[in-house]
């Protein structure tokens, strides 16, 4: 059986970071569903209760992942770890799959009522959780991706601000629901996009796309941005003078 | 072959202008290699560069036959480090920190439990290896710190002000250890104020002021460096106004060490009572007197007053 503590590599490290703190778990386990269920038991548009648990996702893993790391470099214990002979860009894929991970280990109880209080066909419910997924290591690559500019925690929050808003509107959470031309274009690299129109078919509504397309695309565009995130390693380990 | 040499090393910080500049060494197999200097002098910057943490502007180093900044993976699985300022995970355990770290250099399961077991053992940190580091004292976590740099089994050892916080016992402990490895041929460059631990325990000590190597040599010859010089230690009651003093004929210099007042003279028949009649006459009430042979800390004294002297000048 694989053991998970000590840690004998960093993805390990995390997992048993995330579990040892018993309060602040508790606290990462009930804010989603706080969040979450609430939404999903109420008679709000579908388009709407689509949207929240879309934000609530994109938010936890772009400051999870971005805040975290930040505050590990200003701490000096990721440049210590940069300094063994484990591959800068190894470390920062470990960082953002364990996040993308533990993410969503944090949002599965809140996803699950929803499903128990919305049923809908299961090809819905694996896309919608597959395309929250994607989110995720979206939402956490857009964090990782931050971070190279800035060790400041709260200039996360900020750059993560102005990087999320036009996503999220290129996504057609609230408006731009029916985008043509560019928009249009631009929103199929979006796998925001994707879980919106899985969740919006688990609230009952018609989706934008074919199932098999909420799979297949989002995987794509998170291959891509993992292996970016990744390349920028090196720089991202690098002291900061 | 040199287990660490480095060529020519320069790296000047934008914002200060301070770093190191064109500064080449060598450590053998089993030397252990001292760097004093000023603070903000280069030490950890120097380390930095050769910890491959930063780029330099300019110069090569190689760890044995590895070029530290080509092959960087390689270089690092060759060294042991232990930074400046340590940190740890501080929800995890003082053992998981470190058998993280031992994994983290390619070490194998049961030699990362054995080699880290006789670390803790040795360090006296074995009945705290189940704590979280973040309730480990800052001389504990200097320890831990330790063990991570040297679990593996490195060629090469960095040490950042190693002994800074141990306490007495613990710094005894660790000058052995690091002797032992430096019998077993572990090469050891060890940046340090600690200018008597320095002395005690490397074969050669280099001095760094403001980035530029000025001097290197082993302890022996560097203190004979200071030949004809005499060193007189006054213990006062009282803190004194010591300036008049440099103009008794043949005192060099006169630096106050905590409660003595430490006076650098020329050697010659007569000059303790004109030194001792000095101090009295700055109004010196002197508890006790010795006269003795200089040290390193004499040498960091007027390698690095001198130093001082040629900026200003």
């Amino acid at each position: 059986m694989m053991k998970l503590n000590p840690p004998d590599s960093y993805w390990k490290k995390d997992v048993v970071l995330f579990f040892s703190k018993r309060f602040a778990l508790l606290i990462k386990m009930l804010y989603p569903v706080a969040l979450i269920v609430p939404v999903a038991a109420s008679d709000i548009p579908a388009q709407y209760a689509a949207a929240v648990v879309g934000i609530v996702a994109i938010m936890a893993g772009t400051f999870g992942a971005g805040e975290s790391l930040t505050a590990d470099l200003n701490d000096g214990i990721l440049m210590r770890v940069a300094l063994t002979p484990l591959s800068p860009r190894r470390i920062v894929f470990e960082i953002l799959v364990v996040n993308a991970v533990l993410d969503f280990i944090q949002l599965l109880p809140a996803l699950l009522i929803l499903y128990t209080l919305n049923p809908a066909p299961l090809i819905w419910v694996l896309a919608a959780t597959f395309g929250l997924f994607a989110t995720l290591v979206t939402a956490n690559c857009i964090g990782i991706f931050i971070a190279n500019f800035t060790s400041s925690p709260a200039d996360v929050l900020l750059y993560a601000t102005a990087v999320l808003a036009p996503l999220i509107y290129i996504s057609g959470f609230f408006r731009n629901t029916n985008p043509s031309g560019s928009l249009a274009t631009l929103r199929d690299f979006v796998p925001f996009a994707y879980m919106n129109d899985a969740l919006r078919a688990v609230f009952g509504l018609a989706a934008h796309n074919a199932s098999f397309e909420v799979f297949a695309y989002p995987a794509v565009v998170c291959v891509v941005l993992a292996a970016g995130v990744s390349l920028t390693g090196p720089r991202l380990l690098s002291p900061r003078l | 072959m040199s287990a660490l040499s480095a060529e020519n090393i320069t790296r000047l910080y934008k914002s200060s202008g301070r770093g190191v500049s064109g500064v080449s060494l060598t450590v053998e197999p089993g030397e252990v290699f001292g760097l004093l200097g000023p603070n903000g002098s280069g030490k950890s910057t120097l380390l930095r560069v050769l910890s491959t943490a930063i780029t330099p502007e300019s110069g090569t180093f190689r760890i044995i036959d590895t070029d530290g900044f080509k092959e960087k993976q390689k270089t690092r699985a060759k060294m042991g480090l232990m930074v400046d300022r340590p940190t740890h995970y501080g929800d995890l355990s003082g053992w998981a920190n470190a058998y993280f770290f031992a994994r983290s250099y390619g070490m194998e399961e049961g030699k990362a439990n054995g080699a880290l077991a006789e670390l803790f053992d040795y360090f006296g940190l074995a009945k705290y290896k189940d704590d979280k580091v973040k309730t480990y004292s800052y001389g504990m976590g200097k320890k831990l710190a330790l063990i991570e740099a040297m679990a593996h089994g490195p060629e090469v050892l960095l040490l950042d002000e190693p002994s800074l916080g141990l306490d007495y016992t613990s710094q005894l402990s660790f000058q052995k250890k690091i002797r032992e490895l430096s019998s077993a041929g572990v090469a050891v460059l060890l940046a340090s104020n600690q200018v008597y631990e320095v002395e005690v325990m490397c074969d050669r000590i280099a001095f760094l002021h403001r980035g530029k190597l000025i001097t290197e040599g082993t302890p022996e010859a560097l203190i004979s460096s200071l030949k004809g010089v005499k060193r007189i230690v006054a213990r006062l009651h009282n803190p004194v106004e010591y300036d008049a003093l440099e103009g008794v004929a043949g005192v060099i210099r006169a630096v106050p060490e905590g409660r003595d007042l430490v006076v650098h003279c020329e050697e010659r028949p007569g000059i303790v009572a004109e030194v001792v009649v000095g101090i009295v006459g700055c109004g010196g009430d002197i508890v006790s007197l010795s006269v003795e042979r200089p040290n390193l800390e004499d040498v960091y004294v007027k390698v690095t007053g001198e130093a001082l002297r040629d900026d200003e000048a």
